[in-house]
């Protein structure tokens, strides 16, 4: 990719919310390294029980997100570009726990594991700022999703759930303070 | 007698190089609570991350009313107070010394200042922070697929919705 191409990558990176506490010169840096993909709806983007992925900023297009549950599969949430796809992979060890699927063309700028551990390890300031805000977003859904899992517990046992206990300690056991 | 263990045995720690751990070193106040302390109270503030270097705390929550949930026991050298870095100052479950506890305090503020000043030990330190957090999501996940299957058993289907709704609004991937 020559300079030209990542300034111009580097300009659409800035036009998602996600990449706005990023300087010009940071969204360029990231720029440089990623690389433009396109997927026909239809195509899979990220695989659910698939490894560790990277992250895709969506620029144009729709996508699904899916889960397989007993009996068939879900629809979790549908976004539209701009929007951010796999960033708890990018940072995490665990592959994908839903399927993100292209509902038309899409366009994105994918962000791999490699180029991004290969900032890290250089110490690049951009690669811990968007480990920063990762690491800020992911903490503020725990939160958020740790609550509800709550709610949810007393919900069932308002239900009359009989063999909760079990259920209950393997829910609320890895809670992060 | 044998001294503390150094920041870097605490795996938060462990890719910081020496520069950058004499760097948090200055922000580091020593702490020490008994056993049956509380070092953080469900509901009350979270304005410090501790680094505990020995002893041993239990985690517990309010699930069900007038019950308190074990929710983990965790052991030296680890560290406590990393959501209320990231979030809101709030802690969400109880922190309770079960021996007497060695740790040392970095203060949420001071720690903010360095991370918006792009110190790279402070930086390094979310990130190590944010990789166990994205590991913790995913596992978080899998509950939360659990809970929806077994919301969807219980029959009563008339407000599953709503909860469905909430629960996977934050999921990640």
């Amino acid at each position: 990719m020559d300079y030209g191409d990542a300034e111009m990558t580097g300009e659409r990176l800035g036009q998602v919310r996600f990449f706005e506490f990023l300087t010009e010169e940071e969204r360029e840096e990231f720029a440089e390294d990623s690389v433009i993909v396109s997927f026909e709806a239809g195509d899979e983007i990220i695989e659910e029980g698939g490894g560790a992925h990277g992250l895709f900023v969506l620029t144009s297009g729709r996508v699904e997100v899916r889960k397989r549950v007993p009996g068939g599969d879900r629809l979790l949430a549908e976004m539209d570009a701009p929007a951010v796809v796999g960033e708890r992979g990018l940072l995490g060890e665990s592959g994908a726990s839903a399927t993100v699927r292209a509902e038309s063309r899409v366009e994105a700028i994918k962000i791999s594991r490699e180029t991004f551990g290969r900032m890290v390890s250089e110490g690049r300031p951009a690669a811990f700022k968007l480990s920063y805000r990762i690491a800020r977003t992911l903490a503020r859904r725990l939160t958020r999703l740790d609550e509800e899992v709550v709610e949810a517990i007393r919900e069932l046992e308002r239900r009359g759930e009989t063999d909760l206990e079990a259920f209950r300690d393997r829910l609320v056991t890895d809670w992060a303070v | 007698m044998q001294g503390p263990p150094s920041l870097g045995d605490v795996p938060f720690f462990r890719h910081l190089d020496d520069e950058e751990l004499e760097e948090l070193e200055e922000l580091l106040e020593p702490a020490t609570f008994e056993a049956g302390e509380t070092i953080f109270d469900e509901g009350g503030p979270e304005e410090r991350l501790y680094v505990i270097t020995s002893g041993t705390v239990e985690v517990h929550k309010k699930v069900l009313p007038g019950r308190r949930q074990l929710l983990a026991t965790m052991e030296a050298p680890t560290v406590v107070g990393e959501m209320g870095l990231l979030t809101e100052p709030r802690a969400t479950a109880s922190v309770e010394a079960t021996t007497r506890v060695e740790a040392h305090g970095i203060d949420r503020d001071r720690f903010l200042e360095k991370l918006d000043d792009d110190s790279p030990a402070a930086c390094k330190l979310v990130h190590e922070i944010g990789r166990t957090l994205a590991d913790r999501m995913a596992r978080t996940d899998e509950s939360v697929a659990d809970i929806i299957d077994r919301l969807e058993r219980t029959g009563e289907t008339t407000d599953f919705e709503v909860f469905q709704d909430r629960l996977i609004r934050e999921w990640s991937f």
